[in-house]
C-alpha cells in the first residue's frame, strides 16, 4: 500500500506528512508544540480534553488538532489570538473543580495543569474555594497506584491504556456531570504487571505511584537516559536520581522497542542499584573468610595466580565465563582478556540457555524470558565455543575432573541448573576469580572477588533481542570502590603486558566497531537515543 | 622612582585640637555616669529587644491539636540557599491533609538566617523567632529536629520574629487570609 504525502502549513512552516496523520502528530513530530492532555501518541484518539484547539483556514470553528486529519493545502495556526483565547477558556473549565493541592501533590513540577496554566491560563478563578465539588482522595488501588479523583481532569488516558494495551480494562468512568470520577469497580486493586504506566501517562496528579509517593520532589531529580537491564527486550528508560540515589525508573519513548511503556518488574528493579548489600571493595580469601583489600593487591593476586597456572599447566587450564549482564564494551574486553591476556579460547556466556530464550515472549506486551539485556550482543561478539569446544557445562565438568584449574567468572553463576556439578566444580577449582555487584551466596567459592558497578554507573551499549544496539549512560559515579567490568579487564590486560589505551568506554566502542564484524561502521552518534540495528 | 602617594594637604595639629578631642570623650563619660544614658548593655544579664522582623531560630507552627501545620511541600528546602533543611514526608491519617513531615531538621550551623523559607511557605508553617544565641558544644547539637522546632520558642519564651504574612507588617498571601479578605482562587494578574 502506498502512502501519499500531503503538504500542510503549520504556523507558516511548510511540512510534508503522510496522509492520515492528525494535525497534532504532524506538529509534534516537527517540534511545534500544541498543548494537549488526552492525546497520547501510543493510544487511540479520544478528543475529550479540548485543549488542542487550533485554527484551520476555511473552517468556521476551531477544530481539535488531535482528531482532525491533515489534508492537502491545509493552513493551520496554533498560536494566534483566537486559539490562545479558546485554550485559556478550556484551562478555566478544567480547573473549575481542581483542588489547590500543588504543595502536597507528587505531580507538582511535571504537571500538565501547572505548565499550561503558566503558558495559557493565568486567569483569576471565578469559582470560590468553598464552591468546588469535593471528591474522594487517596484511594488505594493495589501495589503500584494511589488514586485521587479530585485532581483528575477525565482525559481517559489511563482507561484507554488498560483497554488497548493490557486489555484488562480495570478503570472506568463513574457518575455524571461534574461529579464524574474514574475508578475501579468497588475500588478493587489493579493487579496487572504494566499498571505503573498509567502513573506516567496521567498528565495530572490523579494517579500517583505508591512507591515514589512523597519520597522526593521531582524538581530535585536528574534524568539519565538508559536501557532497562531486566530482560532482553531492552526497554528505553530514564533513571531519575539525585545525590547518587535512584528514586524511580520511567520509560522513555522509543516507537521501535517499547513505545511509551515498561513493565512493573523493570520499574521496580531500581532498589538493586541503591541496595545496601552492594559490593564496595575487592575481597580476597583468607582461610574461610573473604576480606576487603585494596585494588592493587587484589589485581596482583589475580595476575600472580593466573600466571602461575598458565606456566605450570598451560593456558588451556584456565577458562572464562562471561555474563550477558555486561555491556558490549565489557564483553569485548572480556574476550580480549581471555584470548590475548590468558591466551585460551575456553569461554562461554550461556549459563541457563539464554541464547534459546532470548526471543521468547513471557507475556504478550514487552517482557521476554531471557532476563539479560545483552545476550544477542554476546552472540554477536562470538563469545560461544567454536565447533566442538567446551560450553559452560563442559568447562565445569573439566574443572571437576581437574583439567581446568583457573576459572574467571564475570558474574556469579548460581543460576546454573545443575547445582551439584557447579558445587563440585567450584570446590575442585584451584583459583576462582569473580566479578560481583552485590554480596551474595555466589561469592562463597571465589578466591578473589572484584566489585563491579551496575548499569546505572557506567557508559556502554546493550544489544537487545532484535539486535538493536542501544546506549546506556552513567548517572553517577560508582558506589564505593566498584568499577565497570571493562575497566577491570583493561587493567588486567595491562598487567599481563598487553599494551592498549582505553581511557573511556567510548574508546572501547570505537575499537569494537573496528574489530568486530557485526558492529562494523557503527558510531555512538549513529546509535543516538533510539538505537540502531546490526545489519545482518 | 615615582611616588605613589600624593600629599594634598597637611593639617596642623594645635593644642586646641587636643582639647576639642578630649571634650568629646569627657562629655560621653559624664553622660553615661550622671545621666545613665548608656550605649552598651550588660549582656548576658540584660538582653536587647529586637525588631518585630528579627530573623532568629525558626519556629514550626502548630494546629490546635499540636500537629505541625507543615505539609512537607519542600518549598522551603527548595529555596534554601544554604541547603540546610532536610525533610522526609509521610502519610497523614486524614485524607484531606494527606501529607505530613515525619522528619524536619534544620542544620543551624549551615543556616544563614535569610528567611527565604518563611517567605516561600504557603501555609505559614515555618516562621522565625527572636532567639539568636546558638552556641553548642558539638556539631550534632546544632541540628534542630522537628520536635525542637515545634516547641522550642514556647518552652524558652522567645517571641515571634520574621513573619511576613501576618501581623502589622503582614501583606496577606496565605489561603486563610485571602478568604477573609473575600479573595477567591488565585490572585495573580496577567
Amino acid at each position: 500500500m502506498k502512502t501519499y504525502m500531503v503538504k500542510i502549513t503549520i504556523d507558516g512552516k511548510e511540512l510534508e506528512v503522510p496522509e492520515g496523520t492528525v494535525i497534532i502528530q504532524a506538529a509534534l513530530e516537527n517540534d511545534i508544540h500544541i498543548p494537549h492532555y488526552c492525546y497520547h501518541p501510543d493510544l487511540s484518539i479520544d478528543g475529550n480534553c479540548r485543549m488542542c484547539l487550533v485554527e484551520v483556514e476555511g473552517m468556521p470553528k476551531l477544530p481539535i488538532a488531535c482528531a482532525t486529519p491533515v489534508a492537502d493545502g491545509m493552513v493551520v495556526h496554533t498560536k494566534n489570538e483566537n486559539v490562545t483565547k479558546a485554550q485559556e477558556s478550556v484551562m478555566e473549565f478544567l480547573l473549575i473543580n481542581h483542588p489547590i493541592d500543588c504543595p502536597i501533590c507528587d505531580q507538582a513540577g511535571e504537571c500538565g495543569l501547572q505548565d499550561y496554566y503558566m503558558n495559557h491560563g493565568l486567569h483569576n478563578s471565578r469559582i470560590g474555594l468553598r464552591e468546588k465539588v469535593l471528591k474522594r482522595k487517596v484511594i488505594d488501588l493495589g501495589e503500584m497506584i494511589v488514586l485521587d479523583t479530585e485532581r483528575c481532569i477525565l482525559c481517559s488516558r489511563c482507561i484507554r491504556f488498560f483497554d488497548e494495551v493490557t486489555h484488562t480494562g480495570e478503570l472506568q468512568f463513574y457518575k455524571r456531570g461534574d461529579r464524574t470520577e474514574i475508578g475501579t469497580y468497588k475500588d478493587q486493586p489493579i493487579d496487572n504487571s504494566y499498571s505503573g504506566n498509567v502513573v506516567d501517562i496521567c498528565p495530572v496528579g490523579a494517579l500517583t505511584s505508591k512507591d515514589f509517593r512523597f519520597k522526593q520532589r521531582v524538581w530535585f531529580l536528574k534524568g539519565t537516559k538508559s536501557v532497562c537491564p531486566t530482560c532482553s527486550t531492552g526497554c528505553n528508560i530514564r533513571i531519575d536520581h539525585t545525590k547518587g540515589v535512584v528514586f524511580r525508573l520511567v520509560p522513555r519513548r522509543n516507537p521501535e522497542v517499547n513505545k511509551s511503556w515498561m513493565c512493573d518488574k523493570g520499574r521496580m528493579a531500581y532498589p538493586l542499584i541503591n541496595g545496601e548489600n552492594r559490593l564496595k571493595y575487592p575481597m580476597i580469601r583468607n582461610g574461610e573468610n573473604l576480606e576487603p583489600s585494596p585494588w592493587e593487591e587484589a589485581l596482583d593476586r589475580v595476575v600472580k595466580e593466573l600466571k602461575k597456572i598458565k606456566e605450570e599447566s598451560g593456558p588451556e587450564a584456565i577458562a572464562g565465563i562471561a555474563s550477558p549482564q555486561g555491556t558490549n564494551e565489557d564483553l569485548f574486553l572480556f574476550k580480549k582478556w581471555i584470548r590475548e591476556g590468558i591466551g585460551t579460547s575456553l569461554m562461554d556466556f550461556r549459563v541457563n540457555d539464554e541464547d534459546k530464550k532470548v526471543r521468547e515472549m513471557e507475556d504478550s506486551i514487552l517482557r521476554r524470558k531471557d532476563e539479560n539485556p545483552n545476550t544477542r550482543g554476546a552472540l554477536a561478539l562470538d563469545l560461544v565455543p567454536k565447533n566442538g569446544g567446551l560450553d559452560t557445562k563442559g568447562i565445569l565438568t573439566a574443572v571437576k575432573e581437574g583439567k581446568i584449574k583457573g576459572l574467571y567468572l564475570q558474574r556469579p553463576i548460581d543460576h546454573f541448573p545443575d547445582k551439584t556439578l557447579l558445587k563440585e566444580a567450584l570446590e575442585k577449582a584451584e583459583f576462582v576469580v569473580m566479578h560481583a555487584t552485590h554480596n551474595g551466596e555466589g561469592m562463597r567459592a571465589a578466591h578473589v572477588v572484584l566489585p563491579s558497578c551496575t548499569y546505572a554507573e557506567k557508559d556502554g551499549t546493550f544489544t537487545n533481542y532484535e539486535d538493536r544496539v542501544q546506549q546506556i549512560h552513567r548517572a553517577f559515579p560508582p558506589i564505593g570502590e566498584s568499577r565497570p567490568d571493562w575497566e577491570i579487564f583493561r587493567d588486567l590486560l595491562v598487567h599481563f603486558g598487553v599494551s592498549l589505551s582505553f581511557p573511556t568506554a567510548q574508546d572501547v566502542f570505537l575499537q569494537l566497531s573496528k574489530e568486530e564484524r557485526a558492529f562494523q561502521g557503527m558510531t555512538l552518534k549513529g546509535i543516538g537515543d533510539l538505537g540502531r540495528r546490526i545489519s545482518s | 622612582m615615582e611616588s605613589y602617594v600624593k600629599v594634598v594637604k597637611v593639617e596642623k595639629v594645635g593644642p586646641l585640637d587636643t582639647l576639642r578631642g578630649l571634650w568629646v570623650t569627657l562629655s560621653n563619660f559624664f553622660r553615661t555616669i550622671f545621666l545613665r544614658n548608656r550605649v552598651t548593655i550588660q549582656y548576658p544579664e540584660e538582653e536587647r529587644d529586637y525588631s518585630e522582623r528579627f530573623r532568629g531560630v525558626h519556629i514550626l507552627t502548630k494546629h490546635e491539636d499540636g500537629t505541625p501545620k507543615c505539609t512537607a511541600c519542600f518549598l522551603c528546602a527548595t529555596i534554601c540557599p544554604a541547603d540546610c533543611i532536610h525533610i522526609e514526608a509521610g502519610e497523614h491519617p486524614n485524607n484531606r491533609v494527606e501529607k505530613i513531615p515525619t522528619r524536619f531538621d534544620i542544620d543551624m550551623l549551615r543556616c544563614v538566617f535569610c528567611g527565604y523559607c518563611v517567605d516561600a511557605c504557603p501555609e505559614e508553617a515555618i516562621i522565625m523567632s527572636k532567639e539568636y544565641d546558638l552556641a553548642t558544644d558539638t556539631r550534632e547539637e546544632s541540628i534542630f529536629t522537628m520536635e525542637m522546632l515545634l516547641n522550642r520558642a514556647d518552652k524558652l519564651g522567645f517571641d515571634n520574629g520574621y513573619r511576613p504574612h501576618f501581623g502589622p507588617l503582614g501583606g496577606g498571601g496565605t489561603r486563610g487570609k485571602m478568604e477573609e479578605a473575600g479573595i477567591t482562587g488565585t490572585t495573580r494578574k496577567k
